[in-house]
């Protein structure tokens, strides 16, 4: 019998090796500014039924994880932590954009009966899970857009239903090593081994842009898509820049302070990929010579990767550049963009999104602001100008935020013309707060998150996306496609509401306290105390010296006083 | 307000001390505020400076500034290229160099209508400007470090230096990774105007008349711009650096900003002055207080004008602190320069500002310097303007209570007494409110006229052929000569109750404005008041022909348009003895002609309120107090009267 049980265990244990897999990746690519990008892509893929897992045991998809979409009915996560900004305008597109601070964004399953409060809770929870300050999201700055996101993964219906969907940031979130650190504990080597012991966080914080990021979803699991998978991709995308690192000649070592010392033994395959199309113009020596050369032509555009299987081989790679560097003329991609702060003082203030179309064509864009409700805006100052032109959206949704309750939401649909720069402003009132809802830094300012704006390219110039089905960064070789998604995300900015002086009532409750205890102290002694009535002594100043001097002297002669005294009388 | 309305309240002791003792009392209020304000500068009534704000950490790092040689580099290559440029910027030389240290670079265009005459002439401009993007951060926040740039053209001295050290500081910071907010380095054109089209355009507003300074428009931003730092460098051995402060309508940076760049020079070892002034320490106090409050009043004669004093000066009106360094060689030495111990200066500041976790908001933004260690804080000077100010306040108060009491000392006399004294004046005339509230609107709608008038003067002047100076001068003395009439137009001269309330309002105006004014710029306030207050208190409607005539002469002088044309003439008179007279007098009034027209076009582009104020407040108060002297009330009846009951 317990033989019988030990090996129904065994192959309980091995249907489950089976049925899921692990492949990690890094891909490094030259910018053509003076930065180097790197990527790191783990992604597990795990043969089972969302709806049906229980999520009791797992083998390499990380159980922590999937107790919290169990609980809290998700079908699809999406979550970002970065530091810095990505510069759209001269480092193109990168494989997972990402806004400052944190970013999460959910679809929950078509049965859930309360979506806030599972949002709320599940929030919460990641914030156990990965140390960071997702607690601070609930209703009151989450919005459920209609246009920019939709699922990533398959889905059961067929109409989408965006109030199944919550999405957030916090832009003011700073990332570091203590996000990172459970981060990697997702992983099913953790960073004792594979590429994931690359990520020392000595070396990765002191970069231009760091970024980690968690993305959840159910896919098919072959192309009829008869039965779903799941699959989780955890990516770390840094942006390392030549001044800081010293030289432009990199080297593995360089980077991350080690070399790489081997695959994670549970990974189906361990691979870096080095971009080397920049190697006509820029021309560098990789060494050692790499396993193979990988040509991709993708929307238009030939790139060429130079692949490196890892093996128990330790591998040291460098790249060393052969001639002197020269200033390049950058070419933006084709759509950016930028949000700022107009108008100065505590009264009325204006926000002013710019977009940057440098495409020979017209592109369709969404734009979504999640503007918080302590900026109220006034949708009849909004104005679209686009080369001083005025601009009509396609659509334009536009829930107004309430006080403490919900934040503001814009979702914009423009058509913008070719080679143009539109401007999107919008006038806010600065609001007073209540004195709890200053922050203890609360002249620092207060944050509204950035806007995200989103398109179908039709090109793939500086695009190193990943395509919707694609689980792996080898999945987008060669891979070209109708459009190709880009969602850029613009600057965060601080504004500065009215803040009282808070050493103000700090003055007045010392004052007032002080007051308090010099009135107490008679009060309560008269209240206390008996009053006793006290013999009226009218002899003054000098009848009182008098009277002790007195005392003294009888002290010291004793009886010969008396006697004296007797005498007189 | 019990002591005005309660009829009993003539009889008070308070009341009668004041109808008795008023003219003495303000006096005495005027001198005291007077004597509050010399004492502030004596060392032991005013405080030290010193560091509210824990995050500065000033000097806390070593310093690692080590690319003085690439600034001698800079600055030579610069020299050369200035000589390609004779009257702008060396555009590519500077746009190259900003790109090659890996900056965003930008450059920014803008054009100024000049708002006065007929011609619709247009200035452009053009400024560059560089962002070092900070690792740490996703551009929310931001400092400055702007140079005034001057071609070889220009009168003033040079300021390349400034952008050498600029371009190696740019180099220096580019390459570290503690910077966590961004640092735009920025290079303007036509000194004050090129960095207000360039704050115009990051904030995207217009400050000025519309359509005055089109701003154009910027391409690249760096989110909310914490700080500032212009230099001024004069020289590549910098020996002195002056700190100036003084900005707009007499703003302030925060007191920290000034003490901090005042540690970083004295820890770098270059002196520091404020003013041009060293500080000194005197044993004898009497010397001691002499030399701070000289330095005292040079602040507060700068501040008064409400010009900046530097491109600073600009910033602040956008929450934005700000200061100029600027730096003087006072050896004529061929030494090479000392970019080294300046570049760490500039290192260790914007260190000490990169670790500001809050927007300065410690600390003082209110605040007189006697020197540059000790301050002033507005607690202790502002009582000095309100004692000033209070005097005005009393002579109201006095005024009042008279006249309360002749209207008391009315009801009580006999019914001869009232005929005999209806034949002399005509006692039992109402106050006509209505009549001194059409006084009040039409005064102060010519003010608001007054003030908007600048551009048609000059285009009807230009139509005749005058230039700008002129016809604006021309212009404003035929309307102060108009204005001079009105008094004739007054019907209720002859009303001794109506002319007093008059004469109230019009002090309780005088002495309000003159206390909003010195809450927004003490030390316009201050002069203001100190000039004022003394001639309101002696002008007192009276019978005797020649002390009516002295008065009027006197407040005739006392009109701003009167003063500054006096003041100016005096100042030249002055300055070049060796002239005749004749030639000195008509030197005065082209240079005032020109401090005219720079008051409104500051007004116009910048809005400097110094115009506003006189066009809008101080002249309509000064034609009601015209028309106060031209009170013809017999007021010989009701003294008796007093006399009588007393």
């Amino acid at each position: 019998m317990k033989a019988l049980l030990t090996l129904l265990a065994i192959s309980s244990t091995a249907a489950h090796c089976t049925s899921d897999s692990f492949t990690e990746e890094l891909f490094i690519k030259p910018l053509y500014t003076e930065h180097i990008y790197s990527h790191f892509h783990f992604s597990t893929i795990w043969n089972t039924d969302l709806f049906s897992e229980k999520f009791r045991h797992t083998h390499l998809f990380p159980r922590a994880l999937g107790e919290i979409i169990k609980r809290h009915n998700v079908q699809e996560l999406h979550l970002s932590l970065t530091a810095g900004l990505w510069r759209y305008e001269t480092w193109g597109y990168p494989v997972t954009s990402a806004a400052p601070g944190a970013e999460l964004w959910a679809w929950f399953k078509s049965d859930t009966e309360d979506v806030n409060s599972n949002w709320k809770d599940l929030a919460s929870s990641l914030s156990g899970l990965i140390c960071a300050s997702f607690n601070f999201i609930d209703s009151s700055n989450s919005v459920s857009p209609q246009y920019s996101f939709w699922p990533n993964g398959v889905i059961n219906e067929q109409k989408v239903n965006s109030s199944f969907l919550r999405y957030s940031s916090l832009p003011r979130e700073i990332v570091c090593t203590e996000n990172l650190t459970p981060w990697k504990k997702l992983l099913p080597c953790e960073s004792k081994k594979g590429l994931a012991s690359l990520l020392n966080s000595g070396y990765i914080h002191n970069t231009r842009y760091h970024s980690l990021s968690i993305h959840f979803r159910p896919i098919c699991r072959d192309p009829k898509c008869k039965f779903t998978s799941i699959e989780v991709q955890q990516s770390v995308d840094l942006v390392y820049d030549y001044l800081i690192l010293g030289s432009r000649n990199w080297s593995v070592r360089k980077l991350f302070g080690q070399g790489i010392l081997g695959p994670c033994p549970l990974a189906k395959s361990s691979t870096v990929y080095v971009d080397v199309s920049s190697n006509s113009t820029f021309p560098f020596q990789l060494s050692p010579e790499p396993h193979e050369f990988v040509y991709s032509s993708r929307g238009g555009y030939e790139s060429k990767f130079a692949k490196y299987e890892i093996t128990e081989q330790p591998l040291a790679l460098a790249a060393n550049y052969i001639d002197k560097p020269s200033v390049v003329i950058n070419s933006p991609p084709a759509l950016h963009a930028n949000q700022y702060l107009t108008g100065y003082g505590q009264e009325l203030g204006g926000i002013v999104t710019k977009l940057f179309n440098n495409h020979w064509n017209t592109l369709d864009v969404v734009v979504l602001q999640n503007i918080p409700w302590y900026v109220p805006i006034y949708l009849h100052t909004l104005k679209i100008l686009s080369n001083g032109v005025v601009l009509e959206p396609l659509s334009l949704k536009y829930i107004p935020g309430k006080l403490r309750e919900r934040p503001y939401y814009l979702e914009i649909v423009l058509t913008l013309p070719p080679r143009s720069t539109t401007l999107i402003s919008i006038n806010f009132e600065h609001v007073f707060l209540k004195w709890t809802e200053y922050p203890p830094d609360a002249s620092h300012g207060f944050y509204i998150s950035s806007s995200v704006i989103s398109s179908l390219l039709p090109l793939a110039r500086n695009y190193t996306g990943l395509p919707q089905d694609a689980t792996m960064i080898v999945d987008s070789f060669n891979k070209s496609g109708y459009g190709y998604l880009v969602q850029v995300r613009t600057e965060a900015m601080v504004v500065t509401l009215p803040t009282p002086d808070f050493s103000m009532p700090y003055n007045v409750i010392c004052l007032a306290c002080t007051v308090v205890a010099l009135a107490f102290g008679p009060l309560h002694n008269i209240t206390t105390k008996r009053l006793v009535l006290k013999p009226d002594n009218k002899e003054g100043l000098v009848g009182k010296i008098k009277q002790k001097l007195d005392v003294i002297k009888s002290k010291l002669t004793g009886t010969k006083e008396k006697s004296e005294d007797s005498s007189s009388k | 307000m019990g002591i005005l309305t309660d009829p009993s309240a003539g009889q008070g002791k308070i009341t009668k001390a004041i109808i008795s003792y008023h003219p003495k009392l303000s006096i005495l209020l005027y001198i005291s505020g007077i004597t509050w304000f010399c004492f502030l500068a004596y060392t032991p009534l005013n405080a030290g400076t010193y560091f509210s704000e824990n995050a500065l950490l000033p000097g806390l790092v070593k310093s690692e500034f080590r690319d003085d040689g690439s600034a001698k580099l800079f600055y030579d290559e610069l020299q050369d290229e200035m000589k390609k440029y004779d009257n702008s910027i060396p555009y590519p030389w500077i746009l190259a160099k900003f790109q090659q240290i890996g900056l965003d670079t930008y450059t920014h265009n803008f054009t100024l209508n000049y708002p006065l005459g007929k011609s619709n002439t247009k200035y452009n401009g053009k400024n560059v400007y560089g962002i070092l993007r900070a690792p740490r951060a996703g551009s929310t926040e931001s400092l400055v470090m702007s140079v005034p740039y001057r071609p070889p053209t220009n009168i003033n001295p040079t300021t390349a230096p400034g952008v050498a050290i600029m371009l190696a500081f740019a180099k220096h910071a580019n390459r570290q990774k503690y910077w966590s907010k961004d640092i735009i380095f920025l290079i303007t054109e036509h000194e004050q105007l090129g960095i207000q089209a360039w704050l115009e355009a990051y904030y995207h507003v217009v400050c000025g008349r519309r359509g005055v300074l089109d701003h154009g428009d910027l391409r690249g931003r760096g989110g909310a711009i914490q700080a500032a730092i212009n230099l001024e460098f004069h020289d590549i051995n910098i020996d002195r650096m002056d700190i100036k402060v003084e900005g707009l309508n007499g703003q302030l940076p925060n007191l920290d900003l000034f003490n901090l760049a005042t540690r970083m020079c004295t820890k770098e070892g270059i002196s520091h002055t404020f003013k041009n002034r060293e500080n000194r320490n005197y044993r004898d106090p009497v010397k001691d207080w002499n030399y701070a409050f000289q330095t005292l009043m040079t602040m507060i004669f700068t501040q008064a004008s409400g010009v900046p004093n530097g491109n600073h000066g600009l910033y602040h009106r956008f929450g934005i602190q700000a200061l100029t360094l600027e730096g003087f060689s006072d050896r004529k030495t061929t030494n090479p320069g000392n970019f080294l111990s300046v570049g760490r200066i500039l290192e260790s500041i914007f260190r000490s500002l990169n670790n500001l976790l809050e927007r300065f908001h410690q600390s003082y933004f209110f605040y007189l310097l006697p020197s540059s260690d000790r301050f002033i804080s507005i607690g202790l000077y502002i009582p000095s303007v309100c004692f000033i100010a209070g005097a005005l306040f009393l002579k109201a108060c006095g005024k009042w209570f008279r006249l309360y009491k002749y209207l008391i000392n009315l009801s009580e006399m006999s019914a001869e007494d009232k005929r005999n004294l209806e034949l002399t004046e005509n006692a039992n005339e109402n106050i006509k409110i209505i009549s001194i509230c059409g006084i009040f609107l039409f005064t102060h709608t010519i003010g608001i006229l007054l003030m908007n008038s600048p551009k048609l003067i000059t285009t009807v002047g230009s139509q005749y052929g005058y230039n700008t100076e002129l016809s604006l001068y021309g212009g404003f003395a035929i309307i102060f000569v108009l204005l001079l009439m009105i008094p004739v137009l007054i019907t209720i001269k002859t009303c001794y109750k109506s002319m007093t309330v008059l004469h109230v309002v019009a002090l309780l105006e005088a002495a309000t404005s003159l206390i909003c004014l010195s809450m927004y710029n003490f030390s316009l306030g201050l002069i203001v008041g100190t000039f004022y207050v003394p001639i309101l208190l002696l002008l007192e409607p009276c019978r005797c022909r020649a002390y009516s005539v002295i008065q009027k002469l006197l407040w005739f002088i006392a009109h701003p348009f009167v003063t500054l044309t006096l003041l100016v003439t005096i100042y030249t008179i002055f300055n070049f003895p060796n002239e005749s007279f004749g030639e000195n007098v008509l030197r005065g009034i082209s240079a005032t002609q020109q401090a005219v027209v720079f008051a409104i076009v500051d007004f116009m582009i910048y809005s400097n309120w110094l115009y506003g104020v006189i066009t809008c407040v101080m002249v309509p108060n000064w034609i009601c107090f015209w028309c106060v002297l031209f009170s013809t009330a017999k007021t010989d009846a009701y003294i008796t009267i007093e006399k009588k009951n007393d």
